[in-house]
């Protein structure tokens, strides 16, 4: 017995949604960067529950799962680099808040 | 067919590009010649091979790619297609030019060999963007570049203006990066294949909801790649980043790798048509025809009310991008050619332009357009240059710039139908955009440096404007002597490579206004591949 696609999908739907909505109204750099990481893994939970579910010419293939796992290695990319800027930019400034970015506007 | 390992000889000399490059930093070995002309050299040598493939005349000796494969269809998740190769040469020659011009750069401690390494990095990934047949594929190459450049931005770790532009740049890059990887997601779960061929070829499956999961996964990818492309609703970045990131880097930016977002957006949607395909393709061309007459036209407004250069060329450069979207929406044959040849124009155009920047910001000049007063009397050639760019940007005839604009537009209006709007939205975003680069014409060369009343003629410049201009001795003479003067004290002043690399652009761009055939041939004859065999 397996869980349906439908509640997957709900859930990294809801995800993706959690995801958009940190980014719009987080304003620590970090917590925009997690906000991205949990949009991340909407996906890469979507490409597991669709490789289980395929539908098309690769049914029962293990491609969405090995996407998930190169999706993982790319977030974790992203994310070393990320911190990163983090670190150079609190070197710089002491701050973390993406609201005091202010230089580049005139 | 088993694909040669020669044939991935462009890819092969990008990959050793990068690593060779960051071993020589460990080994010690920082000089900027040493470096940069490494890089240049295996950058000629991609160049030369990928136009092997394309069969250009005197490079097709050098045709790694067997004939077979090309325009034939899917290996795995790659492809060779004579468009993706097209491509492959228009990023090549952006990084090129970047690379070369970087040469007259200062010598910086650690900065060199990690500026020239991730910029190979960045070239492997446009590269294997061209190269793709795989949705996921396509999108790790982008990410590829996009990684690259988010580093290459903040690459002076001290300038604060330079790691604000790259957290901006990193924010949204990522958030993109993660809505396009969502959008893939459905994709492949309505056809339970990410190959772009099955995309092409078959009708969503019908399990769960195929159609409408399909599109959806369509939108988000269309928003995701769209911040790549700086399409107006996502362009708020661009702007920030390209003004504060090093201008080399913001010459890369927009001439190499938002070109690249603008492949993947192509290769994307030309696949993509058979969902479609089911009474709704409507929908797609409106889709496209809007994002491309909004992304020209608040690129042009916004351009008009800019005070700092970079700033304006980033506004003209989204707009840039709206015309080319226009060759999207129409997607003919003609319209992907004219879209191509505006790609290799926007190149030489936009690249040719912040290596001008550059080149004025290493001896002083300030960032706001009235400080390019007088420039015209003081730096003839670059100036010159830079001019002919900027009226090629206009799109005014005898440059490239003009033969892609007329090129996009002539194929707006031979698709018939409400096309033809997109044609007039153009032509009137063309003729507004004449005002905001005649600005700065004007600056340059009606205004005298000296009238100056607010100072801001710095005696560095001065200092430098000098020697040719002013101290030829009465003796000399002639009129002609005292220009080479002027000449030899500009090459001087601003750097032979970066110099010759602006005038190059420049030249190529009269070059191929006035005799685009052998460009207009290649693009066409792509063009026709890519929408006959995919992508």
């Amino acid at each position: 017995m397996s869980v349906p696609l439908v509640d997957i999908l709900s859930l990294s739907g809801a995800l993706f949604a959690l995801g958009i909505f940190g980014v719009l109204t987080r304003r620590n750099f970090i917590l925009i960067l997690i906000s991205v990481e949990v949009i991340t893994n909407a996906a890469i939970l979507n490409f597991i529950a669709f490789s289980f579910y395929s539908p098309g010419p690769a049914a029962g293939g293990i491609t969405g799962q090995s996407i998930a796992v190169i999706l993982v290695g790319l977030a974790a990319t992203e994310v070393a680099v990320g911190l990163a800027i983090v670190l150079a930019l609190n070197r710089l400034r002491g701050t973390l808040n993406v609201a005091e970015a202010i230089q580049l506007k005139f | 067919m088993q694909v040669p390992v020669a044939a991935y000889l462009p890819e092969a000399l990008a990959l050793a590009a990068a690593l060779l490059t960051f071993l020589m930093d460990a080994a010690g070995v920082r000089q900027r010649v040493v470096v940069g002309s490494f890089s240049v050299v295996l950058y000629v040598l991609a160049l030369i091979s990928v136009l092997g493939d394309l069969s250009v005349a005197p490079f097709s000796i050098f045709a790694t790619v067997p004939k077979g494969l090309i325009d034939t269809g899917a290996v795995g998740p790659i492809q060779f297609s004579s468009f993706g190769l097209l491509w492959q040469a228009i990023f090549l020659s952006a990084s090129l030019l970047v690379a070369f011009a970087s040469l007259s750069e200062g010598e910086g401690e650690r900065e060199v060999p990690i500026f020239y390494g991730l910029l190979a990095l960045a070239t492997l990934g446009t590269l294997l963007v061209g190269l793709s047949a795989d949705l996921i594929f396509l999108l790790l190459s982008v990410e590829v570049t996009g990684i690259s450049t988010y580093v290459l931005v903040a690459y002076a770790r001290k300038d604060a203006r330079a790691l604000e532009a790259s957290m901006k740049f990193y924010l949204i890059g990522a958030l993109s990066t993660a809505i396009s990887f969502f959008g893939a997601s459905l994709i492949y779960g309505a056809y339970g294949s990410t190959a772009l061929s099955h995309l092409r070829d078959l009708p969503p499956s019908a399990t769960v909801g195929g159609t409408q999961m399909a599109l959806v996964g369509l939108g988000l990818l269309t928003v995701g790649l769209g911040f790549k492309v700086t399409a107006v609703p996502f362009h708020m970045w661009a702007v920030d980043v390209y003004d504060g990131a090093p201008d080399h880097v913001s010459a890369y930016l927009a001439a190499g790798s938002k070109k690249m977002g603008l492949l993947a957006v192509l290769v994307v949607f030309a696949a993509s048509v058979s969902i479609f395909r089911e009474g709704s393709a409507w929908a797609l061309y409106v889709a496209f025809s809007g994002l491309a007459v909004v992304t020209m036209t608040v690129g042009n407004v916004l351009a008009l009310q800019q005070r700092t250069m970079k700033r304006m060329l980033a506004y003209s450069s989204i707009s840039q991008a709206g015309y080319m979207l226009i060759g999207l929406a129409v997607a003919t044959p003609a319209s992907l050619a004219g879209t191509t040849i505006q790609a290799v124009a926007h190149v030489l155009m936009k690249g040719g332009a912040f290596l001008f920047v550059a080149a004025m910001a290493s001896i002083g000049v300030g960032n706001r357009i009235d400080d390019y007063r007088g420039l015209g009397h003081t730096h003839p050639a670059t100036t010159a240059s830079f001019a002919i760019l900027l009226l090629s940007l206009a799109g005014i005839p005898l440059t490239l710039g003009f033969v892609g604009k007329f090129y996009i537009f002539a194929s707006a209006v031979q698709a018939q139908g409400l096309f033809i709007f997109l044609a007039i939205a153009g032509l009137l975003n063309s003729a507004v955009s004449v005002f905001y680069y005649a600005r700065v014409l004007r600056i340059m060369y009606m205004v005298e440096p000296q009238t100056s009343s607010q100072g801001r003629w710095t005696p560095a410049v001065a200092h430098l404007a000098d020697p040719g201009a002013g101290s030829t001795p009465p003796s000399a003479g002639s009129s002609k002597g005292a220009n080479l003067g002027r000449f030899r004290a500009e090459i001087q002043a601003l750097g032979l490579a970066r110099w010759s690399a602006i005038v190059a652009c420049a030249a190529l761009t009269i070059i191929l206004g006035i005799y685009p055939t052998p460009l207009i041939d290649l693009a066409n004859n792509a063009a026709a591949h890519f929408l006959a065999t995919g992508p």
